[in-house]
């Protein structure tokens, strides 16, 4: 039972020759080669709010997230599958109260996450003039053990 | 202005019933634009000894409220290897060896006791660990002694 991520990030002309790394991981549990087995699946959220919002519970009791901790292996992937627009609205991703970065529109990351008790995986949507309260929908999954 | 393209593809054959996959592609542009894309690229390769915490990707005013992505893999082989990934003390995630995340990174210098530095710290044995910081702009600024 094997689920592999690859990457590819590549230019032609950021820099004078062209640039391209490309690479494969296999997700396994944490410290071995055996495979992850569990997923979230792909899910979709859609707010419209200027408010925190919780996207992944962190040690909710009876949640999917209760069997992720920190000691386990744990991968999520985001994307904010808003346009990009204008490029002036975009979504916070925080670990807790700890911001991470920008997903703007069409933008996706894939990360480890630290699921211990209350490492919520959260959002709030914001533009240049402060928060943001129309519509964003983020899909996302998490694949654990 | 460079073009650059990251995309992922997340597969499995065996983890649900059926076929998992899920692929997507984004161009990394500059914050507040609808189609310039980000200028420059620092793409290191070095070693992290265990027992200490490091500043991967320090931040800086030079960083500071931009779009900027990071890609970090952990090149080690041994399973058991792995490196975790902090911003302001919080850690996000570990990279066991072969695994790679690929994060926007909010590089913000406002709140004036966190640290939005990339930490990272080494276990179980040395790592030698691949980073690439795209971002829009690094002019030096400081003369040399």
């Amino acid at each position: 039972m094997a689920t592999t991520a690859t990457i590819t990030l590549s230019s032609s002309d950021i820099a004078d020759n062209a640039f391209s790394i490309s690479n494969t991981s296999t997700l396994y549990t944490a410290g071995t080669d055996t495979h992850i087995t569990e997923t979230t699946g792909l899910g979709r959220k859609k707010v419209a709010t200027s408010s925190n919002t919780i996207l992944l519970d962190a040690g909710l009791a009876g949640g999917i997230a209760q069997d992720v901790t920190a000691a386990k292996s744990a991968k999520v992937f985001i994307k904010n599958h808003n346009d990009r627009g204008d490029g002036t609205k975009w979504v916070n991703i925080l670990l807790a109260a700890v911001e991470i970065g920008r997903l703007y529109g069409g933008d996706f990351m894939f990360f480890p996450w630290c699921a211990e008790d209350g490492k919520d995986i959260e959002f709030t949507c914001e533009s240049t003039g402060g928060t943001d309260a129309t519509e964003t929908t983020l899909e996302y999954t998490c694949f654990y053990e | 202005m460079a073009t650059t393209t990251a995309t992922i593809t997340l597969s499995s054959s065996d983890l649900l019933s059926d076929n998992l996959s899920l692929s997507a592609s984004m161009n990394l542009y500059q914050h507040a634009t609808t189609a310039t894309g980000l200028e420059q690229v620092n793409y290191h390769r070095l070693v992290i000894p265990t027992g200490t915490s490091f500043d991967l990707i320090p931040e800086s005013a030079k960083l500071s409220e931009d779009a900027s992505y990071v890609y970090i893999i952990n090149k080690n082989t041994d399973v058991t290897d792995y490196v975790t990934i902090d911003i302001n003390s919080e850690e996000i995630g570990r990279l066991y060896a072969g695994d790679w995340m690929f994060v926007p990174w909010d590089c913000d210098l406002t709140h004036a006791t966190a640290d939005s530095s990339i930490e990272i710290e080494a276990f179980t044995h040395e790592h030698i660990i691949e980073y690439a910081l795209f971002h829009n702009g690094e002019t030096l600024l400081t003369s040399g002694d």
